[in-house]
């Protein structure tokens, strides 16, 4: 078993039921750091995706597909157009195939984040969506069992946004006041953050870690 | 903040719709794509520019004869979609070309490369200029980073008068290039904006202050102080366009831009200044050009932007044109 069309299809709607509240917390992040409307574009596109997936396709690759063109059809934000990609890229790896293996899903990872660097032009360590992405990529690498893997992939997601929290933004328009940036989530990495734990954890696990260290941060 | 409006969510459609339907010269080829009822002109370069809405009359209102011949609109200060700049580049396009020419910003430069390698593959030719005027954006080392603003009006209508000459695609791109090379522009902001739909103003400042520099999301700018007399600030933003003057030629244009609230008679109250500046480095003015070219919807403050001339760009900047925001 791996990664299903249906699986997706659960995690949009999880995502869109969860998506007000992410709304709200993503305008926030961003009125700092941006003009405050990265939630706003985010809900906009889980709304299109929602529709899309009661007609999309059952295998995953075309299931990636179909997202694919909901979403670039909905935003041509920065972000919004780097989800485009991640799904584009997604489809492509997947190659026609009904679900995608769990043990090859770090590899999937990888590919996204090197589609999103070559397109978007920012690299690792910039303070942007790729550090989170990556991070969860590295975290998946070797796992082949889907309760590890959703693990790996919040504590990864979470464990990028507390380190990098207190670095500067190097890309982008946070680029030009970096220093200001520091102790700020970079809007992107904090809607991985929402985003996974919405698809794949529960309420309590729906939180950002503060300036209290979690529990992982010190090992 | 209150904003005349139906829902956040309908804001640029509606727009769009009441912009076309102001001004018959504009269609719309799909939801975000408006074009000239001139284009696609067999045998002329295209010219296609876009960007995030909020910005009125950039970019729609330069869609006409003379300038550029299609745009895809993305949301509030969200660069356009893949679709949208497609759709664009195609109605721009009458078989000898298009030019991509729009603001140096992320989420657009993404689109549009998208767009131009998918059209290669329908034997469309694209090439792409950035407008890169703002120079509180990045240091002169660094100028390909810099952001486009009100300068790339100067850009739109030097490439667009050349295009309405039969020019070639190379052509039409030199002059482009040339323009936003020759073009530098900067900002200062007294009051925010905000976006339809976002719970905060994009930037604050206190009552008394004022941001030198700022662009026109709310990037922050150079220095953020307190109000100052019009004559100093009128003084800073020129003279820190001039110290990148590379010229010898005497002949500058002058574009000073409301961002949204600003009122004429401040734009004026500054323009005498300016103007004495400009005679007192023995610079000549042409065609200047005072209102709202730019905008960032409510935002208070103003941009200045010179275009140091050549023979050749005086020539094109003074050529017929015809579009609702700019006529000759």
């Amino acid at each position: 078993m791996g990664l299903t069309a249906a699986d997706l299809r659960v995690g949009i709607e999880r995502i869109s039921a969860r998506i007000n509240e992410i709304e709200r917390e993503l305008n926030a992040a961003d009125a700092k750091l941006g003009d405050g409307d990265t939630g706003v574009m985010l809900r906009r596109v889980v709304e299109q995706l929602v529709a899309t997936s009661s007609v999309a396709p059952d295998n995953v690759a075309g299931a990636f597909c179909a997202y694919a063109m909901t979403s670039s059809a909905a935003t041509g934000s920065s972000l919004g157009t780097l989800i485009t990609i991640a799904l584009t890229t997604a489809s492509r790896i997947a190659q026609s195939e009904q679900e995608v293996e769990w043990n090859g899903l770090g590899h999937l990872l990888d590919a996204v984040v090197e589609a999103m660097s070559k397109r978007g032009g920012a690299e690792l360590g910039d303070k942007t969506i790729l550090d989170g992405v990556s991070a969860a990529a590295h975290a998946v690498d070797g796992l082949s069992d889907p309760r590890d893997i959703r693990a790996a992939i919040l504590e990864a997601a979470g464990r990028a946004l507390f380190e990098y929290r207190d670095r500067p933004c190097r890309v982008g328009r946070a680029r030009m006041f970096a220093e200001r940036s520091v102790g700020l989530d970079d809007p992107g990495m904090l809607a991985f953050f929402h985003v996974m734990n919405a698809a794949l954890g529960d309420s309590s696990e729906h939180r950002v870690p503060m300036s209290t260290a979690p529990a992982w941060a010190s090992s | 903040m209150k904003k005349l409006l139906n829902s956040p969510d309908t804001y640029v459609d509606d727009m769009l719709s009441g912009l076309c339907a102001a001004y018959p010269s504009l269609v719309r080829e799909q939801t975000r794509v408006v074009r000239s009822t001139d284009a696609p002109r067999k045998g002329k370069v295209g010219i296609v520019s876009g960007g995030g809405s909020g910005h009125l009359p950039l970019f729609t209102g330069y869609v006409g004869r003379g300038m550029i011949d299609s745009c895809a609109i993305g949301d509030v200060f969200a660069g356009p979609t893949v679709g949208a700049c497609v759709m664009a580049i195609r109605a721009a396009d009458g078989g000898k070309g298009v030019l991509r020419l729009y603001g140096n910003y992320g989420g657009d430069r993404m689109n549009f490369d998208l767009a131009g390698e998918m059209l290669a593959d329908e034997g469309i030719e694209t090439t792409t200029v950035l407008g890169t005027d703002d120079v509180a954006s990045a240091s002169p080392a660094e100028s390909s980073k810099r952001r486009g603003v009100a300068g790339l009006i100067y850009a739109y209508k030097i490439a667009g008068a050349k295009a309405a000459g039969d020019a070639s695609l190379e052509e039409v791109t030199r002059v482009a290039k040339k323009a936003v090379d020759h073009t530098r522009t900067i900002g200062v902001a007294l009051s925010p904006c905000q976006i339809p739909g976002a719970a905060t103003p994009t930037f604050t400042l206190a009552a008394t202050e004022i941001e030198m520099g700022m662009g026109i999301h709310g990037e922050p700018g150079i220095w953020r102080d307190n109000m100052k007399p019009a004559v100093a600030i009128a003084d800073e933003m020129t003279d820190r366009l001039l110290v990148e003057r590379q010229t010898t030629n005497p002949r500058v244009s002058i574009l000073l831009n409301s961002l949204g609230a600003t009122p004429l008679e401040e734009l004026f109250i500054l323009y005498r200044r300016i103007a004495a500046r400009l005679r007192d480095a023995e610079l000549q003015i042409v065609q200047p050009l005072i209102g709202h070219w730019a905008t960032s919807m409510e935002m208070a403050g103003v941009s200045l932007s010179l275009l140091f001339l050549d023979d050749e760009l005086e020539r094109l900047l003074a050529a017929p044109a015809d579009c609702p925001f700019w006529r000759v």
